[in-house]
């Protein structure tokens, strides 16, 4: 019998209460540790046709008839179009339709930021429809930018109201503090870059719109493009089987979906609208530059009494104030916290969510600021963190479902004792060091999500189930999870995702959040159809059901036995077992988080501004671990971004015009494969208890957010600088020694009496 | 837009006037851009001579080919390997490297500045990080060739289809009159290199990360016998020489780009030593 | 007119001037398995090889191709790196990954035993923004297993 709850969901931190359905009794959780199949590694199972270049991407459709846009985007990062004629640009060669804001209210004659969308052209070809776009006929009344943060929030131009959090009282805190230090860290704005960039292929079918797109959120797009476009949420088809990354850029259908829609109703054709690369840039999204002014206070001992934080992020002309408090207020036990969050509006791009938006920004702060603390009171970093370690959630008040950072330190220990030893490689200008960081992040996922699976007469399986997989492998984690329960081997489990038409709701990809949402609505329907096998069987065997489980291809009884699934499934002929299956709800009152810590040794040329990361030990606690392969590649993955955004990316600005200057991946620089360290990675593979029927949480987000800071403490252990502004790039490198030396000279002088 | 394939000299010469491309990684890009207007392109690669003989080598010959190979310098085959990608080494010429138009990004997003033929420096008063530290008045650019600061501490010489001139004489500081840094004609070829043989040569090149990025800085040595030549990169509008590192108090660095002497006085210390 | 020989097949040349090679063999043959991410010769995602040559074709005039030979991922499927990416895990979302293993292929015909290093220098091109960096390198480490 379906039973309506109502419980708790959070994405990236946001609770929301819902509603939900649940219909079976939940399912147990699997006991801890490596199963047949799940928790054992396990190549994707998509891997080949993307290897092999068969994956069709939304990049790669190719439908006949279709059309190509091209956008005419600002110059200006600030400015209004005072005139604007197309009529040159749709009499130009192969030109079939165009829009202007008249009408699409997502093109603007007062473009905010550079590369604002104006005007599009939809044309036989994409260079037809640029150089028609060469045609159009337009002038600017260019105003002066305001690119400053602070100077934003000087003028009160605001993204939305400043965000206030206090708990305890922050003067007395400070008042029982023995040691206070106080600092200011920046971080700079960093761009997804994920290699296939966004864009939509939209095609009319009479009424029914069908949207190929590249997507972290099927669901999202159908129903944001529905109420754009004022239809019935099914008669929006959206698809996507493949797509080339993400990052937390494409959980929304954007300007060109809704500008390829209506090209295609115009003309009656596919129209595709994919952004170039440098469109990409301008206009998709960015992790927010932040300015941090914190604050500490501490006893001797290292217990902390108070932390403050004033934080102000460049948001851009639209988008939100990710979380770069979240880390001070959720860490570490500390009773008294006051923290400000700005959110400045300004002529540059919209930000968007970006791997553990804010926590990577915030955990630079927070954990730099810990080991300054540290230095201070002459207690070993580790310790402190160890001191302060929070045994229930403080903002909320609430137990944690589960938290094994003690362990996590723990097995990071090993690593960070070697510190003598690392230092002491130490040769000439290269100063070695280590240096730690730990984190905490969301991750719980939560319903509504299903999914269906079908078994054949011929004994195999068909998860359904209309989620996408970005890269993270989820599809095969679902493919595991599913021959897990059927006892079937991982070859005769397909699974078919990427179509609102074909399956069930699905989770976003974001937040962390798909494999503790889908998975358990995939074991669920597994087991549905499980349990149907085993009636079954129990019926033709003349068996107890309880004997009877499902093992390696086999109805296995207890008491002797053992048939084929495709004898039992063989007797239905045409006939199949349906199995359908819902995520059901997150633990009540409880916080599901995240935790871990990363160790980085890091060497510094103190001479040319050099680093180099030997070596980065990654530990994190995300519950059960579907797929260690997969999860060992998601932390790779996340450490080595954690390593762009602390060495070499930065979106730079024209402080003059506000253009952004390397919007190419010349001039923009993202890790290659020889600035990699050693990455060691460390799950701790124990399931939340509270948590869903697999007691997994997410693991896509954790291992990006300690990076920065554990690369910065491990500088300053090597050479006494402190780093506070990312990127370190040559110049901040030397510029933070530079200061290391002037603070060393005044602290030997003698002080004048 | 035409695209000529000339198959000797004569035909060439008879092709007329037309933009040069060899391996295009980065006459493609500019035109696609339309950082230049042509119509006709003249495909160069069966006319320029490709390979080495001895110290002498064709200017079609591509990086990727330079890197391995032993007869070259090592200050060349350290410069070569240290630029670009594997990729743009495979398809870049050593000619086309030595005319690569500068990565400045305000003249790669077409603002009109000097080197466009405007009246200003949009660096100068813009993000320069990148950017010169020696004769920085009129344009900030720095020139991105590695291969260029070796050939200048190697002292080659450059024969074209019309002269033949020292690496020191193919550059020139752009001025007033003429904005361009290399002293050719529009559709002069260079042929081949001729790059003397050193008792020991290095490149050494800061970048912002391990492979893949333009020079910071770049400093090459070479020593002829007691003489010891030094040519840097990144620093200045066109390939730098220096006669030591003392060469470096006379630069003229911008708000945010003096960190750059600091990271050439260490190389070129280290080079100095690395060359004996 | 002339000809483009692709993995071992004649197809008849019919594209305008300045067409790049990328979008030749990805809308006119319909070999999408090249894929472009950035278009001006940055990302390596369009690596094809030419007579062997690891090549960006999305900044090569299809026209300055002549009777060089093109091989694209569609001509390497049956390669043993496919299988080793795949079993290594040295792909994530897969967008660069088909030019991840041409540039594999041309470094493994040279040198069948890369070292760690040599590997790093000839896979630097192949910008991969999900990070599969460590499992690259140890799928083409790997290669021959
Ligand atoms: C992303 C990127 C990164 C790079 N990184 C580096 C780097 O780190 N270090 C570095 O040194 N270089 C770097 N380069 C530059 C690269 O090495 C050059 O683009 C390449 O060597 C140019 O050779 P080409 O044959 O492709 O020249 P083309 O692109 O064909 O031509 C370049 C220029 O030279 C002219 N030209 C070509 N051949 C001749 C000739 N024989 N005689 C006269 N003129 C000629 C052309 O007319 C054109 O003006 C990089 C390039 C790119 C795109
Ligand atoms: S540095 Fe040179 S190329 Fe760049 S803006 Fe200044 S004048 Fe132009
Ligand atoms: S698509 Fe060709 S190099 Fe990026
Ligand atoms: S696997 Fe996604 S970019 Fe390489």
């Amino acid at each position: 019998m379906a039973r309506l709850i109502r419980t708790e969901k959070e994405v990236e931190g946001n609770y929301t209460e819902q509603w939900i359905v649940v219909d079976e009794d939940p399912v147990a959780q699997w006991p801890s540790g490596p199963l047949e199949i799940v928790g054992r590694p396990l190549a994707r199972v998509d891997g080949a046709e993307r290897a092999r270049g068969e994956a069709v991407y939304t990049a790669d459709l190719q439908l006949p008839g279709m059309l190509h846009v091209a956008v005419l985007r600002s110059p200006h990062a600030h400015a209004r179009v005072t005139q604007l004629d197309l009529a040159r640009a749709s009499e130009a060669p192969g030109v079939r339709a165009v829009l202007t804001p008249d009408d699409l209210d997502v093109l603007t004659r007062e473009p905010g930021y550079p590369g604002a969308a104006i005007a599009a052209v939809a044309a036989d070809t994409y260079d037809l429809a640029a150089e028609a776009l060469e045609l159009a006929d337009i002038e600017w009344e260019v105003l002066q930018p305001l690119l400053d943060p602070d100077e934003a929030v000087q003028q009160g131009s605001l993204i939305d109201e400043p965000e206030r959090y206090d708990r305890g009282n922050v003067e007395q805190g400070f008042a029982e503090a023995d040691v206070v230090v106080e600092t200011e860290y920046r971080t700079q704005t960093v761009l997804h870059n994920s290699m296939e960039t966004h864009q939509s292929v939209c095609q009319w079918e009479g009424d029914l719109l069908n949207v190929y797109t590249s997507t972290q959120y099927i669901w999202g797009v159908r129903a944001e493009t529905a109420a754009k476009l004022g239809l019935p949420e099914d008669k929006v088809r959206v698809v996507c089987h493949y797509m080339g990354g993400g990052f937390g850029a494409k959980n929304h259908p954007g300007e060109y979906t809704f500008i390829a829609a209506e090209l295609a109703k115009r003309t009656g054709r596919p129209v595709r609208c994919a952004l170039t690369r440098r469109e990409e840039n301008l206009t998709t999204g960015n992790r927010h530059a932040t300015i941090q002014r914190l604050k500490v206070g501490a006893k001797a001992d290292g217990t902390l009494t108070a932390l403050v934080g004033d934080f102000v992020m460049a948001v851009g002309w639209r988008g939100f104030k990710s979380w770069t408090a979240g880390p001070m207020k959720m860490l570490y036990h500390c009773p008294n916290v006051s923290t400000v969050e700005y959110g400045a509006k300004v002529n540059t791009g919209p930000n968007a969510a970006f791997r553990a938006p804010g926590f990577v920004e915030g955990t630079f702060g927070l954990e730099c600021l810990l080991d300054e603390l540290a230095a201070k009171l002459e207690i070993d970093p580790l310790e402190l963190r160890r001191r302060n370690h929070s045994d229930s959630d403080l903002v909320d008040d609430r137990p944690y479902s589960s938290k094994n950072l003690i362990e996590c330190y723990r097995r990071a220990e090993p690593h960070w004792e070697k510190r003598d030893e690392v230092r002491a490689r130490s040769n000439g200008p290269w100063k070695h060091g280590i240096g730690m960081a730990s984190q905490i992040w969301f991750g719980a996922g939560g319903p509504p999500s299903y999914a269906w699976v079908r078994v054949g007469s011929d004994g195999r399986a068909l998860v359904v189930t209309a989620m996408q997989d970005i890269g993270t492998g989820t599809k095969t984690a679902m493919a595991q999870i599913a021959a897990e329960e059927l006892g079937l081997p991982v070859d005769r489990v397909q699974v078919s995702i990427g179509d609102s038409a074909r399956g069930p709701y699905a989770a976003i990809s974001a937040g962390s959040s798909t494999t503790p949402s889908m998975g358990p609505a995939v074991r669920a329907a597994a087991h549905d159809a499980a349990r149907q096998i085993i009636e079954i069987a129990a019926q033709r065997y003349h068996k107890e059901e309880r004997v009877l489980s499902l093992k390696g291809g086999n109805v296995v009884s207890a008491d002797g036995g053992s048939w084929p699934i495709e004898e039992v499934t063989g007797l239905l002929d045409d006939a199949q077992i349906l199995g359908k299956g819902a995520r059901g709800p997150n633990p009540t009152g409880m916080r599901v988080l995240t935790f871990g810590v990363q160790v980085a040794e890091v060497a510094v040329d103190v001479e040319t501004g050099e680093v180099r990361v030997d070596k980065i030990v990654a530990v994190h606690d995300v519950g059960r671990v579907i797929n260690p392969l997969g999860a060992s590649s998601q932390v790779e993955g996340g450490v080595i971004q954690g390593l762009g955004h602390t060495f070499s990316e930065d979106r730079l600005l024209d402080p003059n015009t506000g253009a952004v200057l390397n919007q190419t991946l010349d001039a923009y620089k993202m890790p290659t494969i020889a600035d990699v360290p050693e990455i060691v990675t460390d799950l701790i593979d124990v399931p939340d208890e509270h948590l869903t029927n697999l007691g997994s949480k997410g693991l896509g987000e954790p291992p990006i957010i300690p990076t920065s800071a554990a690369v910065a403490n491990a500088i300053r252990d090597a050479t006494g600088a402190d780093v506070r502004s990312l990127p370190i790039s040559r110049e901040e490198m030397l510029r933070a020694l530079a200061e290391a030396k002037e603070k060393e000279k005044t602290r030997e002088a003698p002080t004048a009496v | 837009m035409k695209l000529l394939q000339p198959s000797s000299l004569e035909e060439l010469d008879a092709a007329g006037p037309g933009l040069l491309l060899a391996g295009g990684t980065d006459v493609v890009p500019i035109l696609r851009n339309k950082l230049i207007d042509v119509d006709t392109l003249v495909d160069i690669r069966a006319v320029v001579p490709r390979g080495v003989d001895g110290t002498r080598i064709g200017a079609g010959t591509t990086l990727a080919e330079l890197e391995v190979d032993p007869q070259i310098p090592a200050a060349l085959r350290e410069a070569c390997a240290s630029a670009a990608s594997p990729q743009l080494r495979a398809m870049g010429t050593i000619g086309g490297n030595l005319r690569q138009a500068t990565r400045c990004w305000y003249w790669r997003m077409h603002y009109p500045c000097f080197l466009h033929g405007g009246d200003r420096c949009y660096a100068q008063t813009g993000v320069h990080r990148e950017h010169s530290v020696f004769a920085n008045d009129r344009t900030a650019s720095a020139h991105p060739s590695d291969p260029a600061a070796a050939l200048l501490a190697l002292n080659a010489r450059v024969r074209t289809n019309r002269r033949e001139l020292s690496i020191s004489e193919l550059y020139r500081l752009p001025t007033n009159d003429n904005r361009d840094v290399v002293a050719l004609d529009y559709d002069e070829v260079i042929l081949d290199l001729e790059v003397p043989t050193p008792e020991a040569s290095t490149y050494l090149k800061a970048m912002d990360r391990q492979k893949y990025a333009f020079a910071l800085v770049g400093v090459a040595a070479a020593r002829f016998g007691t003489d010891v030549r030094l040519g840097l990169s990144g620093v200045a509008p066109i390939p730098w020489a220096l006669d030591s590192a003392a060469g470096l108090d006379d630069a003229t660095p911008l708000p945010d780009n003096a960190y750059k002497i600091q990271i050439a006085r260490a190389l070129i210390e280290r080079a100095l030593e690395a060359v004996g | 007119m002339s000809d483009l020989i692709v993995n071992g097949q004649r197809y008849a040349l019919d594209a305008q001037v300045g067409r790049s090679l990328a979008s030749v063999l990805r809308e006119d043959i319909g070999l999408i398995g090249t894929k472009i991410a950035c278009n001006e010769g940055h990302c390596g995602a369009c690596t094809v090889l030419l007579d062997g040559v690891p090549t960006l074709s999305c900044i090569t005039l299809v026209h300055t191709v002549g009777e060089r030979e093109v091989t694209t991922i569609e001509g390497l499927r049956d390669h043993p790196l496919v299988e080793s990416f795949v079993r290594a895990d040295a792909l994530q979302c897969g967008f660069c990954t088909p030019g991840q293993i041409v540039s594999a292929s041309a470094l493994v015909e040279a040198n069948p035993h890369p070292s760690r290093e040599e590997v790093r220098h000839a896979m630097a091109g192949n910008i991969c923004r999900c990070g599969a960096y460590p499992k690259i390198e140890e799928a083409v480490l790997t290669w021959q297993d």
